[in-house]
């Protein structure tokens, strides 16, 4: 009897140690498997900045610049430095008798004050309307073989946005910035002058200033700019014909 | 594989217990053994069987026969619960797959609005590009226009300029030619006059005239814009 006992008790135990090792039965069925938070999927990668009417940042801050003189007219680029700033070349807005300035969706800004640096080919116009976006100044000037593209209105005409590669620096040929310039290989016309010529991440590198015979175009390394806008005695008013 | 074979003895088989049998007398010589049947004349005394002695049940079978009914409980138990246990899983299987065909439907009907939304958004980004073109060209028109009418403006103004240039030469050329000719009629006449006062009209035709050489300079410096 003890030995079935012993059995019995070996049996339960073979028991109770075989239902440990069955499944369990299954936990209820949710009645929604469908996450509270979803991950909010990543941006397009097409480097398209959102802006409220499509135009991306580098057309926003490109400005359209007359310069109505005393029996000339001319016209020439800029962009904007901030909310009431503009930046363009000196000879650009020399010997006017009235600055009229449009951004890229054909609005008019009214120009305050225009003043011309003495070492450079620079200006900056003061507006009195605020300027539809303003872009970054890169820190450092670009390399040999860095892409550019330059946002302005060749001949006045329409926004144009081109693109090249920096070529080099050599001093100015024209002699009308201390330093070195920057020769890229963007196309660029008369009119272009002012414009901005920006990196890959859209950050402000130079100012198109010139071109040569071999359509290379000329800039004003930020580094200039960085320099003039730093100093207060950098800039003057600049000269009216009126 | 087979078992062994030949003199062995089957294990699947109990081994029979040998025949048991009451003990006789010897048999005479010349008797080969019992024979069919009596042979008359002697009688024999009534065999009587000995009675069988109880059978005991051997130890191990107890074992395994508590053994083989533990087994049968735990196998009725464990199948009672590997039978529950799959009703269970059937009922959740089930369960997951009328929430899998509704998110299912859920997400067919969601990717037919993405698709639809999709067309959509394409049928607006093509519309925001040429609306963008066309803001770019009215932009563009409209500092054409600009610089047209700042350029008639300085035609403008230029041509007032020369107007009003020439409207002095010639205003100052007649008061010229007015001053010479009563200058000239005065000198015919000179002995009606003070010397003095011919000079100084003189002196006022002069410059009268100087006038009008200075507006006509004016003017030539003007054309020549």
């Amino acid at each position: 009897m003890r030995s079935a006992r012993t059995v019995a008790t070996v049996a339960l135990l073979g028991l109770v140690t075989a239902c440990a090792y069955l499944p369990d039965p299954p936990a209820p069925v949710p009645t929604s498997v469908v996450p509270s938070v979803a991950p909010v999927p990543t941006a397009a990668a097409d480097g398209s900045q959102l802006s409220p009417d499509g135009f991306d940042a580098a057309q926003r801050m490109a400005v359209r610049i007359r310069n109505i003189g005393c029996g000339a007219l001319s016209t020439g680029s800029g962009f904007a430095l901030d909310e009431h700033t503009l930046v363009t070349n000196r000879h650009v807005v020399a010997d006017s008798a009235e600055l009229q300035l449009s951004t890229y969706d054909g609005r008019d800004v009214a120009a305050e004050a225009a003043s011309t640096a003495g070492l450079a080919d620079l200006a900056v116009v003061r507006t009195v309307d605020a300027l539809p976006a303003a872009p970054v100044l890169a820190d450092t000037d670009p390399q040999v073989g860095d892409p550019v593209t330059v946002v302005g209105y060749p001949l006045g005409r329409q926004l144009t946005v081109t693109d090249g590669r920096v070529v080099g620096a050599v001093t100015d040929p024209l002699h009308a910035n201390l330093g070195e310039v920057l020769v890229t290989d963007a196309p660029v016309e008369p009119g272009s002058s002012g414009s901005a010529a920006l990196d890959a991440e859209g950050r402000v590198i130079g100012v198109v200033y010139a071109k040569n015979a071999d359509d290379m175009s000329f800039l004003v390394p930020v580094s200039t700019l960085r320099a003039m806008l730093g100093d207060d005695t950098a800039f003057a008013p600049a000269p009216t014909c009126g | 594989m087979t078992g062994p074979s030949g003199a062995f003895p089957d294990p699947g088989h109990p081994r029979p217990d040998p025949p048991v049998s009451s003990p006789t007398a010897p048999l005479p010589p010349g008797w080969a053994g019992p024979a069919a049947s009596h042979a008359p004349g002697t009688p024999l005394p009534p065999h009587t069987p000995a009675a069988p002695p109880p059978r005991r049940v051997s130890r191990p079978t107890v074992v395994l026969a508590v053994v083989l009914a533990a087994v049968l409980v735990t196998c009725g138990l464990v199948g009672w619960r590997l039978w529950t246990t799959t009703q269970a899983w059937e009922e959740t299987a089930a369960d997951w797959e009328s929430l899998a065909r509704t998110h299912g439907e859920q997400l067919a009907q969601t990717e037919a609005e993405l698709e639809a939304t999709t067309g959509e958004l394409e049928a607006t980004r093509a519309q925001l590009a040429t609306a963008q073109a066309r803001i770019t060209e009215l932009a563009d028109e409209k500092a054409q226009l600009g610089d047209t009418t700042a350029a008639q403006q300085q035609l403008a103004d230029y041509q007032q300029r020369v107007s009003q240039a020439a409207g002095q030469v010639a205003t100052a050329l007649a008061n010229c030619i007015d001053g010479q000719e009563r200058l000239i009629g005065y000198l015919q006449d000179a002995a009606s006059y003070a010397e003095a006062d011919l000079a100084r009209f003189r002196a006022d035709v002069e410059r009268v005239c100087g006038a009008a050489t200075d507006a006509n300079a004016a003017l030539q410096s003007e054309l020549s814009r």
